[in-house]
């Protein structure tokens, strides 16, 4: 999957068209529809997964009971049968979608897991548009000596195919964590694979913006603030920021979306999130090889991964018709 | 030895489920439907290029299997499963060797009239076993441990030698004559590994797995074609004449090897009737439903194999006895035992069942978490870090990070589960660097004695910087002592019972490991396909097997 | 235009010059991904390290490693690998034509149900058509492409195995011009995984700029002379649409043969480049990640290239 921005003749928006874009955005109902979703996720994961440990099945998601029991039909069965085979889904408070071969809830799993691939996605996204915001607006107002660097440090990374730095990056740093100066993250922190998937997509939110930033320095507003005597810092943040902010917000959306995929890709691959942390990818890869007789370890996170990121499309998709009806931004995950 | 990484990402590898234990059926059988039939080609797979096709080199099982059918030495071990497969036979040579000067020297008589294979097709010398094993140190193989004992070697491996001393090759008297600078028992059994395999004169000290000028054997089938990757294709040997019963030609014609099928696929294409055989295991998930479905196709042989957690006893907290004590009181064996699909025998032993005699169960550490939790806080070491490193070929992760919650529920602090792709993770294990404190191991026989586990693992002595095979770092003088002493015994029961000592005595005093399994292979065959003799060295012997339709 | 070219072209080798000077740091600075320990096997000795060191030039200063991987992977071509000891370079070369051949098949695939889609969407635009196709659109996008692959094998080879087309065989290197139907069945379930991901975007993509075109003056023009929808569609609006969609499917077939195919070749057992990647980087294997890496970012340049050249054909103004 790439992702790429492509922009063509994008007029800024004027200002106080919030107003104007929160009518258009409430209008539509897929939107009213995602964010809902969105915000189901949101609370099923974060106030929901202590809650349903507390009410359902006492058991947090590390919990591992190869050797126990559950009651079925009055039966006794064993949560992990002797060939290694686990329980599956079925109406009890525990073990409610069956349990893993470590014999770990599904359901607690999956909502704690959730917690780890949304907080990994979102602070992914952040760093990575930050950055890019940063790079894109800096290399497109300064230009020159400047833009010529920063442009071929984007093209670098642009050029690299994207799973291979970032399975490549993900190993090295798995397996020795990482020291700059007084720096030091340990590899079993969850801030290698935040670090990874950010700077492997920062290039897709840098040149967009940096395009959009070299058409707006020759408009006549950011002339004007020039001839005020404002300093191309005071121009970057007071101007140029605003408008640029709708195009951002809608890339922070998009971007969120792909980097659940690609958390899930890396994790599947075994370079994502380390395993005794649950994640949705992980989750994936540890539950693949039973999937012929334990299907639902696998198909379960597969369909919280697409639920959560076809709201995340449609909302970004949906900010971007209500702030910029006009606007061609693609952000393809 | 290792078995060679299945680099297929999503192999399912070694577990999986079903049978209680190893007396489930058709453990090691062969040839239920009748006598055997000659001819066919037999299809087979794997999921990647054997390690090597050169016996110098290859320490894996795959590359093995393969010599065993292509090449011989001087000696070999009986060609049957189970305990049998201990019993060394005369091979190339003509007896067993006369021992000699206390155990020091070994005389073999060469049979006349063995040739090597095209292209280079003349007869075998003794000198040709010579200079396998002084090629062995010009390679740098893997395999130099086992001969270092031989007088002259360390200067050859120096090069302060022209050749090893300590080997006499007379080519006209048909002679080879060893000489060990200490008895050892277990010499024979390095004779009879593939190490020791007749290589002609002349052969390159490089891999010659891909160059048929020089990857000729004396066996009954030869490599006709290999292109890595892709395909290897086995045919018969056309300068082969069986020569003695340990060594019988083989019977099927032609050997087709598919490389690159992923485990799932062979079991499909098997079922497919497209694929006759595969290398390696039944993944998890489809062994219960073949089981039930085909059970003549399916087998649960016994490797000769142990599968345990090494501690390594200088890094805090497995510094400590009481430690490394209340970890094996602390995990249940029959928790391991269900990760690994109820697939083995769990047991608390180094020597697995396979050894005979040395053999001898025990039950030192009975399931006791609240005794396990006592001893950690009597050793002052609860809340220690620490942290698991793992393979990642299935279920070694299951495993990792079941005794990630036992050692939680312990008291000991879990930092995290390093996993480690399995095609790096033996390589790095065994590193200066890397010094894990606890981590996943298994070892498979390289030759069926118990000098083969304990004097490669446990022997303090070997201890080395680099390269070292005492994960643990057990060095218990005691300990040390026996294993030399037992060394030098000559093969048989007096000797199998100090091996059984040293091991119980080992998890007593020691404890340096906690072992849990001692693990089966699973296949799935074609319904045609019989003959299937296991051994832990060779796994099945492919002179051995026959189609019954063809 | 001939300068602009040369100076692509210029920017191509450095880019790839970078990268490769990249990569080679990466895998030198991993702890743990020795080479000469991996070579040496088992029970190796400080002399068996020492011996391969100097064998392989590990020994060497970086840049001089550095220099001899280049001139065995460019000039003499003989470069191996340290797992396995096998030539990178023909393994490239067997993986190419399969790692085309599923990028391209499902390219075509996406192309065409990506241009359907969004026609559709964009004709009948606000209608109740346009949003369900747009969720599902979005829906394909969303689905993480492996997981895709993984569940629809599980379901087609094992719970409905009797089903003829879907019973599973290994590629076996069927070439389309011998066996084409047995080349496209053994494809057709990794085609679809990896058009069903993109479709949605190119579907997005048609649509929105169908709908700009539409509102163009000379579309306006065409219709109040008189000529029917249709006519309008296909002669007018559909071309100029199309445009941003082909430079874009440039891009994306560049990054598909570059990388992308590392998440589907494994699970379907497709032996290509994607395969040998995500094998060779599990491996720490350094030559023929080089190698591959190269290739991928050689592919990804030289697409990013062409797109901009038909931009800057098409569109004078976008010159950046």
């Amino acid at each position: 999957m790439t992702l790429e921005a492509v922009q063509a003749g994008a007029t800024p928006t004027g200002r106080g068209g919030v107003a104007l874009a929160w009518r258009r955005f409430r209008r539509n109902p897929t939107a009213i529809g995602s964010a809902l979703v969105l915000l189901l996720v949101v609370l099923a994961c974060f106030p929901g997964a202590p809650l349903w440990v507390d009410v359902a099945c006492h058991h947090g998601p590390a919990f591992q009971n190869i050797n126990g029991y559950v009651t079925q039909n009055g039966h006794r069965v064993p949560v992990v049968a002797n060939d290694g085979t686990p329980i599956g889904p079925g109406w009890r408070a525990c073990y409610l979608l069956g349990a893993d071969a470590n014999g770990r809830d599904l359901m607690v799993r999956l909502l704690y897991g959730g917690r780890v691939s949304l907080e990994v996605g979102f602070a992914s996204a952040l760093v990575c548009v930050g950055l890019g915001l940063l790079i894109g607006m800096v290399s497109g107002y300064l230009g020159g000596f400047t833009d010529s660097i920063l442009s071929r440090l984007m093209d670098l990374i642009w050029a690299f195919p994207v799973y291979l730095l970032a399975v490549a990056l993900a190993t090295s740093l798995a397996l020795g964590g990482l020291a700059i100066g007084p720096l030091r993250v340990s590899s079993t922190s969850l801030a290698i694979p935040i670090l990874v998937i950010a700077v492997v997509y920062v290039p897709y939110v840098a040149r967009p913006i940096r395009g959009q930033v070299i058409s707006l320095r020759r408009m006549e507003f950011v002339e004007a603030a020039v001839a005020q005597g404002a300093g191309p810092v005071r121009v970057m943040i007071s101007e140029l920021t605003p408008n640029v902010a709708s195009m951002t917000l809608v890339m922070l959306t998009l971007i969120v979306a792909n980097n659940i995929l690609t958390e899930a890709a890396l994790s599947f691959l075994g370079v994502g999130v380390p395993i005794l942390t649950p994640s949705w990818g992980n989750i994936i890869q540890q539950g693949y090889n039973l999937i012929v007789t334990a299907p639902a370890l696998t198909i379960a996170p597969g369909i919280a991964i697409m639920l959560t990121v076809v709201s995340l499309n449609v909302l970004g998709d949906a900010l971007r018709d209500a702030l910029d009806p006009h606007s061609k931004v693609r952000v393809k995950v | 030895m290792r078995l060679s990484a299945t680099a297929v990402l999503l192999a399912a590898g070694l577990m999986l489920a079903a049978g209680c234990g190893s007396s489930s059926s058709s453990a090691g059988s062969s040839s239920p439907a009748g006598s055997p039939v000659n001819g066919g080609t037999l299809l087979a797979g794997i999921p990647s290029n054997p390690d090597h096709l050169d016996p110098g080199i290859s320490y894996a099982v795959e590359g093995w299997e393969i010599l065993e059918a292509t090449d011989n030495g001087l000696l070999t071990f009986k060609k049957a499963s189970g305990g049998a497969q201990a019993t060394i036979l005369p091979d190339i040579a003509t007896a067993m060797p006369s021992v000699t000067d206390g155990g020091r020297t070994y005389t073999f008589h060469v049979r006349t009239g063995v040739r090597f294979s095209p292209p280079v097709n003349r007869a075998v010398q003794p000198s040709d076993f010579k200079y396998a094993i002084e090629r062995l140190f010009r390679v740098g193989s893997p395999g130099v441990g086992f001969y270092t004992d031989i007088v002259g070697a360390n200067a050859y491996a120096a090069h302060k030698a022209a050749a090893i001393s300590g080997i006499v090759a007379d080519d006209a008297t048909h002679t080879i004559t060893f000489h060990l600078v200490n008895p050892d028992g277990a010499f024979l059994d390095d004779i009879a590994i593939p190490f020791a395999f007749a290589v002609p004169v002349g052969t390159p000290a490089k891999d010659i797995s891909t160059d048929p000028r020089w990857r000729v054997g004396t066996g009954p089938y030869m490599v006709k074609s290999y292109v890595p990757n892709q395909e290897l294709i086995l045919v018969r040997n056309p300068n082969f004449h069986q020569w003695t019963a340990a060594s019988p030609n083989g019977h099927l014609n032609e050997i087709d090897i598919k490389i690159g099928i992923t485990p799932e696929q062979a079991v499909n294409e098997t079922i497919d009737g497209q694929l006759d055989w595969y290398f390696e295991a039944v993944p998890a998930d489809r062994w219960t439903q073949l089981r039930a479905k085909y059970p003549n196709q399916t087998y649960l042989f016994p490797r000769n194999n142990v599968t345990y957690f090494s501690m390594n006893e200088r890094k805090y907290p497995f510094t400590k006895l009481a430690v490394r004590q209340a970890v094996n009181y602390a995990v249940s064996r029959t928790a391991l035992l269900k990760i690994f699909g109820g697939q083995g025998t769990a047991s608390e032993t180094v020597l697995p069942p396979g050894f005979g005699s040395a053999y001898q169960p025990y039950n030192l550490y009975p399931y006791d978490p609240a005794k396990a939790r006592q001893l950690i806080r009597q050793a002052g070491a609860e809340g220690a870090k620490v942290q698991i490193w793992t393979t990642n070929a299935d279920p070694a992760p299951q495993a990792s990070q079941y005794l990630a919650g036992v050692l939680s529920s312990i008291g000991l602090n879990v930092t995290g589960v390093k996993v480690l792709d399995d095609g790096v993770y033996w390589d790095t294990l065994l590193a200066e660097s890397s010094d894990p404190q606890i981590a996943f191991n298994h070892f498979d026989q390289d030759y069926p004695e118990g000098e083969d586990f304990i004097n490669t693992l446990l022997n303090g002595q070997n201890i080395v910087k680099v390269g070292n095979n005492d994960v643990s770092n057990t060095n218990d003088p005691v300990l040390n002592q026996m294993i030399d002493q037992t060394m030098r015994m000559p093969l048989g029961a007096a000797r199998n019972a100090m091996w059984a000592k040293i091991d119980r005595l080992f998890m007593q005093r020691d404890a340096g490991w906690v072992p849990f399994l001692h693990l089966s292979e699973p296949k799935f065959v074609s319904p045609n396909l019989h003959g299937l003799v296991f051994t832990g060295s060779y796994f099945e012997l492919l002179p051995e097997m026959w189609l019954s339709k063809h | 235009m001939f300068q602009f070219l040369i100076r692509r072209l210029l920017g191509l080798v450095l880019v790839l010059f970078a990268i490769s000077v990249m990569v080679f740091v990466i895998f030198n600075v991993i702890p743990g991904g020795d080479p000469a320990l991996r070579l040496a096997g088992r029970h190796p000795t400080q002399q068996n390290i020492i011996q391969i060191r100097k064998q392989w030039g590990f020994d060497k200063p970086l840049y001089q490693q550095y220099a001899d991987m280049m001139d065995k992977l460019f000039i003499e071509r003989n470069l191996i690998s340290y797992q396995n000891q096998v030539q990178v370079i023909p393994t490239i070369e067997a993986g190419i034509p399969r790692t085309l051949s599923l990028a391209l098949g499902a390219g075509a695939i996406w192309l065409f149900f990506g241009v359907v889609i969004g026609v559709l969407s964009g004709v009948y635009q606000g209608r109740w058509l346009d949003r369900v196709l747009t969720v599902l659109a979005l829906t394909g996008v969303s689905i993480p492409i492996f997981w895709l692959g993984a569940v629809l094998l599980y379901l087609l080879t094992f719970q409905y195995h009797s089903l003829p087309i879907f019973s599973w065989i290994p590629p076996g290197g069927y070439s389309p011009i011998g066996h084409p139907l047995a080349w496209a069945e053994h494809l057709f379930l990794p085609w679809i995984v990896l058009a069903v991901v993109s479709i949605g975007f190119y579907a997005r993509v048609v649509r929105s700029s169908l709908l700009d075109v539409r509102s163009m003056d000379y579309v306006r023009t065409a219709r109040a002379k008189g000529l029917s929808s249709w006519r309008v569609l296909t002669r007018h609006t559909l071309r100029t649409a199309l445009i941003p969609v082909v430079t874009l499917f440039g891009l994306d077939l560049g990054a598909a043969i570059g990388g992308t195919v590392i998440l589907i070749e494994p699970i379907f057992g497709l032996e290509g480049v994607g395969q040998y990647a995500q094998a060779s980087v599990a491996n720490l294997d350094l030559p023929p990640l080089m190698a591959l890496t190269l290739y991928g970012a050689f592919f990804v340049v030289i697409f990013n290239a062409l797109v901009d050249v038909a931009y800057a054909w098409l569109d004078p103004r976008t010159r950046v």
